[in-house]
Order: structure tokens, then C-alpha cells, then sequence
């Protein structure tokens, strides 16, 4: 009962905001517009119109899309009760961060500023800044702290920037599931995540015929597909990853996802299906009237559209046909 | 203590839990479809209207309280200043037969609060479905009138 007064006023807030999210006959007008610039038209009557309007080039749109998610962001922390929930669907972006300013530290280059997301994480990108040129990061939450010090202490002996990526994608998921302890649905949510991703991490290692240590190290601890069932598949075929997840939720997502490759030899399919697959998991809980589904659901909706306006504005700016951009579309919330 | 409670001391004691706790439960409804409101109409200023009309339903049990609360009075003559001299056991069957609107009053102005919020929710989607949001609110209410019911039946049969 405590929980009802404590969301009842962010749930009912987000429902009016959903009302705002692009549905799929405007996606489809898009999809249909010849020319990039045309689809901009089409985006310039929905709830981008300002956006759109200071849009100087076509080219720039990534510009428009990174303001939406920073503007979104801002909004939904402006009146969200629970400042864990959104530490957590925010965390992403400090790790994304983290990850380019240790690469361009460990390489010595600069950081290029299109690449990153200064206002949407949890920590500022000037404060992020700032804790590398004082070598000080005891204001990072523990995981991503401890993962950062060790980079830093490793770097010279292993100066491979995907290791970056690897250590820090293991400690966004221990942090994750660390915030959401309290948030029972957030925790089903990234366990699911976190399951689809060593899916894929087992599917690219395999392909890419990597060894069996490198697979070990790779996998997320989040999940609740234990390490072991993996490492046990690596000296199977890959069709037998199939088989044994036959029975799991993501049987369609791994078929469909691998009848592609093997057909075609991309995962294009099975990451759109995957993330198909979360969306839904979220659509299916967003009714909740009382509770952090619904912000989950938008701020997750918020994402997949922005995603799915690149891909069309991609597509179109290099000139695709529209059957082959919506292959890649992912489904819409509303 | 007990030697001076008397029959009309425990009748009056029922009538304070009827509206006691019809009217806590309506004040929590209340205020949970109001914060509900507040977070459309944020968002959305030319819903408050309809809003309204939601918020306005779990607020009824309260006033079945008062009722209740105050047929007590008159029956018992607290209102008119002809004080009866009730028996204990006239003094329980008064105070028994309020418990059903204090008790369902408080329990089922909640649960329509929780329908109404969410009714809320639905006509932040979908504005020309008021009707259905208030027709499944309105679904609880049938049990606070019910309990009501009971309660000025039990009153209306007890002979001082």
C-alpha cells in the first residue's frame, strides 16, 4: 500500500507521456519517405517538432537523438520516486562513457565528444573528467570503481582496449543487479538481459572460434543461465545451443537469430530479436498501475525509438530500400 | 474501567468507528487517485475534469460512515438531547451493528482508491473511455453500500 502512494503519481505521469511515443503508422510514413530529409518532415510532426526544427543538416540527426535522450532523462528524474531504479536503467551510459575516455586515455588520444553522453548517466561527463585527470575515482559505485582500478593497474601489461569493454560490461551487470536487489521486476528485467547477451557472446565466440578461456571470461555473472551450461556447449555444434534452450523463453530468439547466420552469416536478426524480446517482457508488465514497470516500459520505449529513427534515418541517408530497413526495425511500444 | 461503561458509552463507540474508519479509508482513496490526477494533469492540464469525477468516488464511504454514525446518534438520543439509558447488551448490539460499514468502509474505499488511480491511468491513454474507468471503480462500491445496508438494518432492528 505504501508503494501505491509512493508511484501513483510517476505512473500516472509516465502513462501521459507514453501517449506521446511515435506509433507504428508514423514509423511506417517514415519508413516510406523518399529521402532522409522527407522523414525528418514526417518526425517534425510529432513530439520531435522542436527538435527537428533546430536541426540545422540532415546529417547531424544523431545530435537530434542524443538531445531526446538527455531531455528525457532530465524530465523522468525530475519526478521519479525512486532514484535506484533510474540510477540503474542509467548506469549504461556512465559505463559507455567510462569505457571510451579509458581507451582514449589508454591510447592517448583525445576522447572524441560525438561518442559520448555528457548529461544522461549518473555521473556527469566534466565530473567523470575530472576523476581521470586526478587519477581519483572513490566517487564511482564500487563495481565500476573496482573495475576501473583495475584496468588502470593492467593496462601496461595488456594494452588491449576490448579487454576494456569486457571487464567493464562484467561490472555494469554486478552493479546492476546490486541496485535492482530491491526491485524485484528491474532484477528479472536485467537477468533477462544479461542472459541474451551471453547468448550472443557464446554464438559470436563460437563463430569467431575463440578458446575456451577467453569465452570464461567473457561471460556475465548476471544471468540465471549458469556459466557452466555454456563452457559445456563450447566443444558441441552450435545447433545444440538450440536444443537445450528449447524450452527456455528465448527458444525464438535463439532459432530465428541463427537460421539468419547461417543463412546469411550476420546476428542482425537475433539482436533485433533480442531486443524485441525485453520490450515485451516489459509490454506485458506495463499495466502495472502501482509500481516501477511503467517508467521501466517508457524509459525502455524511449530507447527503442530513438534506435529505431537511426536505423530509418541510416537506411535512408544511404539510400536503402524500405523492405531492407524494416529487417532491421525493432516493434514499437505503443 | 469497565464498571463505568455503560450501554451508551459503547454505542457511542461504534458510531466513532463508523465514521472513523469509513472516513480514514476515503481519505486514503482520496488522496491516492488525487496523486494519480496530479501526475496527468501535469502532463496534461485539460484532464481535470475527468480526473475529478475519479477522485470523487472513494470519498462515498466516508459519508456512508456519517450516516451511520449519525442514525446511532439519533436512535440513541445523543442528537436531541433525550439520552437514553441503554443496557450493556443493548450497548454491544449498537456497537456490533457498525462494524460492518467501519470495517468494509475502510477496506473497500482503499481498494476503489487503487481502481479509480488506475482508471486514471487508462483515460491518460484513452480520454473517451472515461465510462469503463468509473463503471470498474464503481464495481467496489457495491459492497460499501452493502455494508451499509447491513449496518442500518442491525440498528433499525434493535428495540431500546
Amino acid at each position: 500500500m505504501a508503494n501505491d502512494s509512493k508511484y501513483a503519481y510517476a505512473v500516472a505521469r509516465v502513462r501521459v507521456l507514453e501517449n506521446r511515443l511515435l506509433d507504428k503508422g508514423q514509423v511506417d510514413r517514415m519508413l516510406e519517405a523518399q529521402g532522409a530529409r522527407e522523414a525528418l518532415q514526417v518526425l517534425a510532426e510529432t513530439n520531435y517538432a522542436s527538435a527537428v526544427g533546430e536541426l540545422k543538416d540532415v546529417h547531424r540527426f544523431e545530435d537530434l537523438l542524443a538531445g531526446e535522450l538527455e531531455r528525457v532523462y532530465r524530465e523522468v528524474r525530475r519526478f521519479y520516486p525512486e532514484p535506484r531504479l533510474l540510477e540503474a536503467l542509467a548506469a549504461k551510459y556512465d559505463v559507455h562513457n567510462l569505457k571510451v575516455l579509458l581507451k582514449a586515455q589508454g591510447l592517448g588520444r583525445e576522447a572524441g565528444g560525438d561518442i559520448l553522453y555528457p548529461n544522461v548517466g549518473n555521473i556527469p561527463l566534466a565530473k567523470l573528467e575530472a576523476m581521470f585527470a586526478q587519477e581519483d575515482f572513490r566517487d564511482l559505485p564500487p563495481h565500476l570503481r573496482q573495475a576501473v582500478e583495475e584496468i588502470g593497474a593492467g593496462w601496461s601489461q595488456r594494452p588491449d582496449p576490448q579487454w576494456i569493454d569486457i571487464i567493464l560490461d562484467r561490472a555494469l551487470y554486478d552493479h546492476l543487479l546490486a541496485l535492482a536487489d530491491t526491485i524485484p521486476f528491474l532484477k528479472e528485467f536485467f537477468t533477462h538481459q544479461a542472459n541474451l547477451v551471453n547468448i550472443k557472446t557464446f554464438i559470436r565466440v563460437k563463430i569467431l572460434r575463440q578458446d575456451e578461456d577467453f569465452l570464461k571470461k567473457v561471460l556475465l555473472r548476471g544471468g540465471d543461465i549458469h556459466q557452466s551450461f555454456f563452457t559445456d556447449l563450447y566443444h558441441e555444434p552450435l545447433e545444440v545451443l538450440c536444443d537445450r534452450l528449447a524450452l527456455s523463453p528465448y527458444a525464438q530468439v535463439v532459432n530465428e537469430g541463427l537460421a539468419e547466420w547461417q543463412e546469411k552469416g550476420r546476428l542482425t536478426r537475433f539482436e533485433k530479436l533480442a531486443d524485441d524480446f525485453l520490450l515485451n517482457f516489459v509490454r506485458s508488465h506495463r499495466h502495472h498501475p502501482f509500481g516501477p514497470q511503467a517508467l521501466v516500459g517508457y524509459l525502455l520505449a524511449v530507447e527503442n525509438e530513438l534506435k529505431l529513427i537511426r536505423i530509418i534515418m541510416v537506411g535512408k541517408l544511404n539510400k536503402l530500400p524500405p523492405e531492407e530497413i524494416r529487417e532491421r526495425l525493432r516493434d514499437v511500444y505503443v | 474501567m469497565f464498571e463505568s461503561m455503560t450501554g451508551i458509552v459503547l454505542a457511542l463507540l461504534g458510531a466513532a468507528l463508523a465514521v472513523g474508519l469509513a472516513g480514514i479509508g476515503s481519505a486514503i482513496g482520496v488522496g491516492l487517485v488525487g496523486q494519480s490526477a496530479s501526475g496527468v494533469v501535469s502532463e496534461d492540464p485539460d484532464k481535470f475534469g475527468q480526473t475529478l469525477l475519479l477522485q470523487a468516488l472513494p470519498g462515498t464511504q466516508g459519508i456512508y460512515g456519517l450516516l451511520t454514525g449519525f442514525l446511532i446518534m439519533q436512535r440513541t438520543g445523543v442528537v436531541g438531547g433525550n439520552l437514553l439509558n441503554l443496557t450493556m447488551e443493548q450497548g454491544w448490539a449498537v456497537f456490533m451493528a457498525a462494524m460492518p460499514v467501519a470495517i468494509v468502509g475502510l477496506l473497500s474505499a482503499i481498494a476503489q482508491g487503487r481502481a479509480a488511480a488506475a482508471g486514471v491511468g487508462l483515460i491518460a491513454k484513452r480520454p473517451e473511455e472515461l465510462g469503463k474507468a468509473i463503471i470498474f471503480a464503481v464495481m467496489v462500491e457495491t459492497y460499501a453500500v452493502l455494508a451499509l445496508l447491513a449496518s442500518i438494518l442491525l440498528l433499525f432492528g434493535i428495540t431500546f
